[in-house]
């Protein structure tokens, strides 16, 4: 019985062993191949299923988004900088830098908005029912972020470490 | 010879016999101590059985058909579970990949 229970025991170990190392090394060589791709739209044809044609139509509108995209990004950050600078030198929070601050928000505002347009066009070229999955998702994912932290400022959402 | 009644005989035979051989006194308790000895015994002879399930459970298990058949199940499983965990991460590389192209992270 004692050599019953030691062959039982080292049977499951060594199956353990086995399952993990094929879960792992599995998992490697699927990752290792779908994340070859160096396309940044590769995730728009595995999670949405886009054929070529889609996907064509899909990466001409994304190359003409980008150049707007940088643009806006650029303006935010010489922004910020200019923000920075003033608030280098200056100790109080000064008109100019409310002004500051406030085109900041401006650009912020014209570049999400640039984003969501972009977001809905891509979307019109999907098949409706995996565009209005992508809409959602890309609301989710780019805006999401702020509406939980003003869920959390304005105490609809309960907080996550007690109240505060 | 034979005789036609043969039983009083036997009988007077076996008390002649006792007779001349008496038995000791059995011990205190004799039959008591009896009992338990077997008793003991049969609890001895039942303890294996009770795990021969065991027994039997790694003899099959190192059956090679059945090592087999196992290993090949095992290794189908966990792969199978290993490339649906690979493909989430991936899907999620790329989809971050997709996000810090069209969304940066100072307009998110």
């Amino acid at each position: 019985m004692r050599r019953s229970l030691l062959i039982l025991f080292a049977v499951v170990v060594a199956s353990a062993a086995l399952a993990f190392a094929a879960y792992r090394l599995a998992g490697h060589l699927c990752a290792t191949h779908l994340a070859h791709s160096t396309d940044d739209l590769g995730w728009l044809r595995m999670e949405f299923r886009l054929g070529d044609a889609e996907m064509a139509r899909i990466r001409d509108l994304h190359q003409g988004y980008l150049p707007k995209c940088q643009e806006f990004c650029d303006l935010i950050a010489a922004k910020k900088r200019e923000v920075a600078a003033i608030l280098g030198t200056e100790t109080n929070l000064t008109t100019t830098v409310e002004q500051k601050l406030s085109e900041v928000a401006s650009l912020r505002a014209q570049c999400q908005a640039a984003m969501l347009r972009h977001f809905v066009e891509v979307s019109r070229v999907m098949p409706p029912e995996q565009g209005k999955r992508y809409l959602a998702e890309m609301q989710r994912l780019t805006l999401g972020s702020h509406e939980q932290i003003e869920h959390r400022m304005s105490g609809d959402a309960p907080p996550a470490h007690g109240h505060h | 010879m034979k005789t036609d009644n043969p039983e009083p005989n036997e009988a007077r035979l076996r008390d002649l016999l006792r007779s001349a051989r008496p038995a000791p006194p059995l011990p205190p308790r004799f039959q008591e101590g009896v009992w338990r000895r077997i008793e003991n015994a049969e609890a001895t002879a039942e303890a294996p059985t009770s795990l021969a399930w065991l027994d039997r459970l790694v003899e099959r298990l190192l059956r090679p058909r059945f090592a087999l058949a196992g290993i090949t199940a095992l290794l189908m499983v966990s792969g199978v579970a290993g490339v649906l965990s690979g493909t989430d991460t991936a899907k999620q590389a790329a989809q971050a990949r997709y996000l810090s192209a069209v969304a940066p992270n100072t307009v998110r």
